[in-house]
């Protein structure tokens, strides 16, 4: 099929699945509303909802009276309750932004100021000493740290999966690998739909939450109001077995040097620490450097002077959108009618996004009620349940579902304890490649970073999906992992020459 | 009640293999082996390639070859083997930092000393397996032999910067793509690491219609053996770089090619060194770690150098219902010790489970010299005689001597041409000479020029 022979009609087209787009995708689902989201990666979360610090945050950081101050304490109250709704991982840890001198001091005062003003609960000031009560890896040298019960962090890869996964039960479509090429306009100018390399999403209404590229789609629309600087952020993560190093979320105070290092523990136990902030031309640049990673690594050993940075598993980056104002750039724009922008949510992006998700369901009802209706959702499912986690279950949930199941009587990936049946029940979910696997069930995300699964989940994917062993990708596009059979490789190259 | 097993051993590799054989041969009646793989062998079943039982067989086998015969001695000597059966937990009842379904933290890092009188006859030690056919079941057997062996370093150990594309392989993962698979990882290889799976690859590449850019090794000598840099490498002209490192990964979906740079002697690139090169493939041979989240599970002690569970010369552990052999213990350089090495594990865990292994046997501590990088077993009761193995940190490329000495009088001495750190050392024991003085503090171990 010819790509502009195909369309497909829809009342709303949203561009991006992170957790900005999902979450939209999660809350119009409460609509009765057609929804097609569409994301040019092969598995999510892919943009920076992948690589980031995965923190629900307290609310203390952003100056009263933006955006980021007006969705960040609501956001963080709805994922205390999400993660049940939606049985994702959030370890309630809480966080410590810490102080090593008197003018870091006064900004930790700055920050409880912030904190009260935009309605964060219990934040507080404690002294070095009382903080190292509860976290004695931390360095002697700091003397207070501002402390918020309420911070988390979340399992980020889970809690887009989640909440893409919710919206699709209640009807949203997605649409993975496929890249918006252009916003269509009707003869008077308004929104008509979106091209992509599969064909036209036409829908009278278009939800810009593209990201990194977010300026970029809005520049469609005609809107230069603002510039998205793609930023990027260097991580390193370590063994689960260091996760006894530190329980709570630690940040520095930002300096001259840049906004500081955090180190924290994932909701998976596994001790993290970054990110760097490095501002690049490229949106999809997400190598990382030995510039980037000395100063992560530098700025963990000054909040844990023993960082064991040798326990080291792998080094990541991510790429935020972060714009010039600073701020999210959330708005309906006049014309074209139709066209909505989501864009440059960056921190504390991932816990506003339920809260900017509402906002936006709002917004529609209030300011584009003439060409989109949102009539409840009578049927609307709010739970949506994880694919079962072998490694936290009791023995004895083990045994019933290993009786139901014998794919969960079967270790895929050793060092998640990631069985079969986990890794069939997410392709069944959607999974296509190998990575989008390690999203949805951890397989590959443990100390050996696949060396073992990796093989193993290829053969489960050739064998669910019916398609040949060296047509499976590690992430989707050309990464394929094999290159072919190994006799017929060598005939093929003898005929060449 | 769970079934009664005498002795239980996990992993069916060339160590777990012989201990079966080694704990029937002691008179254990009811001996099984563990094995999660669908087949027998370990990781020897994709090392097709020649050069193994030199010394047990006085002749040149394959892997499977190898393996061939120790699996038929143990059918005959009437071991029980249990495939497609992972063990994926061990519970001792007197350790708490071990909860159910989490790794203990590090941070906490408990190995608790599990003393004689704990743990014996199988109380108080849980293994946990799973089976399609026989779901999740516990076993309480009187003792345990870990033969687990160990598993490469992924590229995340040494943090080299850049992309994380596809195309990025362990040499081991490649070997088992080539050689049991069928499938080519790529066309274009460097491989990063001089171990030995990297060496073998390296040809097999080639053998297979591929290209082989070149090997780079950080350090100033190899990692494997001399043999497999002669045969592997200098037989195929594959260009082979000392001091020379990975300095950066290039390119998004597939790899599209690495910068390699020199080193200075602190191992840190040197500018102006650094060089593009084009490839598809990145293959890793940069070390090998045993293999142990059970025996941390199991809390027994792990020694911070070899990375595997601290042993005396009877291979036990900490605790002294669980024994361990082969890579689990320390990396070995050959097959054949590790099959000796599982024999002798394998008997004294049939000994424990019957009760002849006395509760009181001496534990004389070995040290190790100044060029010493490892060495196992860690301590000596002189029960019987016994073997330590041992890589020096540098290489002697000159006449040299491997000795012992017993609070400086010496027990051992052998005569070597040279040491080198790819190849092990072993220092013989004998059991008449630790007997003879019953006050020893302590055994050194040391290899110096002569």
């Amino acid at each position: 099929m010819r790509g502009e022979k195909f369309f497909m009609n829809y009342d709303i087209v949203i561009i991006g699945s992170g957790i900005t787009g999902a979450s939209i995708a999660r809350e119009l689902s409460k609509y009765k509303l057609r929804i097609a989201v569409i994301d040019k990666a092969s598995e999510l979360p892919a943009g920076a909802s992948r690589a980031n610090s995965s923190m629900i945050h307290g609310g203390f950081d952003d100056k009263p009276g933006t955006m980021k101050s007006k969705f960040c304490v609501p956001g963080n109250k709805m994922w205390h309750k999400l993660k049940d709704v939606l049985d994702v991982h959030l370890d309630e840890c809480g966080s410590y932004v810490c102080a090593f001198n008197d003018d870091e001091v006064k900004h930790l005062e700055l920050l409880l100021e912030q904190g009260k003003a935009n309605g964060s609960p219990g934040v507080e000031i404690v002294s070095g000493d009382k903080m190292r009560e509860k976290e004695p890896n931390v360095s002697p040298d700091i003397v207070a740290a501002l402390w918020s019960p309420e911070a988390g962090i979340i399992n980020n890869f889970e809690a887009v999966n989640a909440m893409i996964e919710s919206a699709k039960i209640n009807g949203a479509e997605l649409f993975l690998e496929t890249v918006a090429t252009g916003l269509l306009l009707d003869d008077k100018g308004n929104v008509r739909g979106v091209s992509t390399n599969k064909g036209d999403f036409l829908a009278p209404v278009v939800i810009n939450a593209g990201g990194v590229h977010s300026g970029e789609i809005a520049s469609w629309a005609g809107d230069k109001s603002f510039r998205i600087i793609p930023t990027k952020g260097e991580y390193f993560l370590l063994d689960r077995a260091t996760g006894g190093t530190i329980t709570s979320f630690l940040f520095s105070c930002p300096s001259k040097a840049g906004k500081g290092v955090t180190v924290l523990r994932t909701a998976e136990g596994n001790l993290m620490a970054g990110p760097t902030a490095t501002e690049q031309e490229d949106p999809e640049d997400r190598s990382t450097t030995p510039e980037g990673l000395a100063e992560v690594l530098k700025g963990a050993r000054r909040l844990v002077p023993n960082f064991p940075v040798n326990m080291n598993i792998t080094t990541f980056a991510g790429v935020r959108a972060n714009t010039e104002s600073g701020d999210f750039e959330i708005s309906t724009l006049k014309t074209p009618r139709g066209f909505v922008n989501v864009a440059g949510i960056k921190s504390p992006g991932f816990t506003s996004a339920p809260a900017i998700a509402e906002y936006v369901a709002e917004m529609l009802k209030s300011e584009l009620a003439d060409i989109v209706t949102l009539a409840p959702n009578e049927k609307f499912i709010p739970e949506r349940r994880n694919i079962p986690r072998f490694l936290y279950l009791d023995m004895d949930e083990r045994k019933s579902l290993a009786q139901n199941d014998p794919a969960y009587a079967q270790i895929v990936c050793r060092c998640e304890t990631v069985t079969e049946g986990q890794v069939i029940e997410a392709i069944r979910r959607g999974a296509r490649t190998v990575s989008a696997v390690k999203m949805m069930t951890r397989a590959g995300t443990g100390r050996c970073q696949g060396g073992f699964c990796c093989p193993r989940v290829a053969e489960i994917l050739s064998r669910e999906l019916g398609i040949p062993l060296d047509e499976i990708t590690r992430h989707g596009g050309e990464s394929r992992l094999l290159v072919g059979k190994t006799k017929e490789f060598l005939l093929k190259g003898a005929l060449s020459e | 009640m769970s079934e009664r097993i005498d002795v239980l051993i996990i992993g069916a590799g060339p160590a777990g293999v012989a201990a079966g054989i080694g704990a029937r041969r002691e008179g254990a009646e009811k001996v099984v082996v563990l094995e999660r793989d669908w087949d027998l062998g370990g990781i020897l079943q994709q090392c097709i390639h020649p050069g193994f039982g030199l010394r047990t067989f006085k002749e040149e086998l394959t892997g499977p070859e190898y393996m061939h015969r120790f699996i038929q001695q143990a059918h005959e000597a009437g071991v029980e083997f249990r495939t497609n059966t992972m063990v994926f937990q061990i519970d001792t009842s007197n350790d708490p930092s071990v909860l159910s379904g989490h790794l203990p933290f590090a941070g906490e890092a408990k190995t608790p000393h599990v003393k004689g009188e704990r743990a014996i006859h199988g109380e108080g030690v849980t293994v946990w397996t799973m089976n399609k056919e026989r779901g999740i079941e516990a076993l309480n057997p009187s003792s345990i032999v870990l033969t687990m062996g160990c598993r490469e370093r992924p590229l995340g150990a040494i943090r080299i910067p850049g992309a994380r594309p596809a195309g990025i392989y362990t040499a081991g993962t490649a070997q088992r793509f080539v050689n049991m698979e069928g499938y080519m990882p790529g066309k274009r290889a460097v491989i990063l690491g001089s171990g030995d799976i990297g060496l073998i690859m390296a040809r097999r590449m080639i053998w297979e219609g591929a290209e082989v850019e070149g090997v780079y090794e950080v350090m100033s000598w190899p990692g494997g053996l001399r043999r497999n840099i002669a045969q592997c490498l200098d037989d195929y002209g594959i260009p082979f770089h000392l001091r020379t490192t990975v300095t950066k990964i290039h390119g998004q979906d597939r790899l599209e090619g690495v910068t390699v740079a020199e080193v200075d002697d602190h191992m840190t690139p040197i500018k102006g060194t650094e060089r593009y090169v084009e490839c598809d493939t990145l293959l890793l041979a940069i070390g090998l770690i045993p293999e142990n989240e059970l025996s941390r599970m199991a809390g027994v002690d792990i020694h911070p150098v070899t990375g595997g569970p601290v042993v005396n010369d009877l291979l036990q552990t900490s605790n002294p219902a669980i024994f361990a052999a082969g890579n689990v213990v320390i990396v070995y350089d050959l097959v054949d010790n590790v099959s000796d090495e599982g024999l002798i594990a394998g008997a004294n865990a049939a000994k424990f489970a019957m009760g002849k292994i006395p509760a009181d046997a001496k534990r004389i501590p070995v040290k190790g010299g100044e060029n010493v990088r490892l060495y196992s077993p860690q301590f000596v009761t002189g029960e019987a005689d016994s073997t330590i193995f041992m890589r020096v940190t540098h290489p002697i490329e000159q006449a040299c001597k491997v000795f012992a000495s017993a609070d400086g009088e010496e027990i051992y001495s052998q005569r070597l041409r040279y040491a080198r750190p790819g190849e092990m050392n072993e220092v013989r024991i004998k059991a008449e000479k630790v007997k003879a003085n019953p006050n020893i503090s302590s055994i050194t171990i040391d290899i110096q020029p002569v």
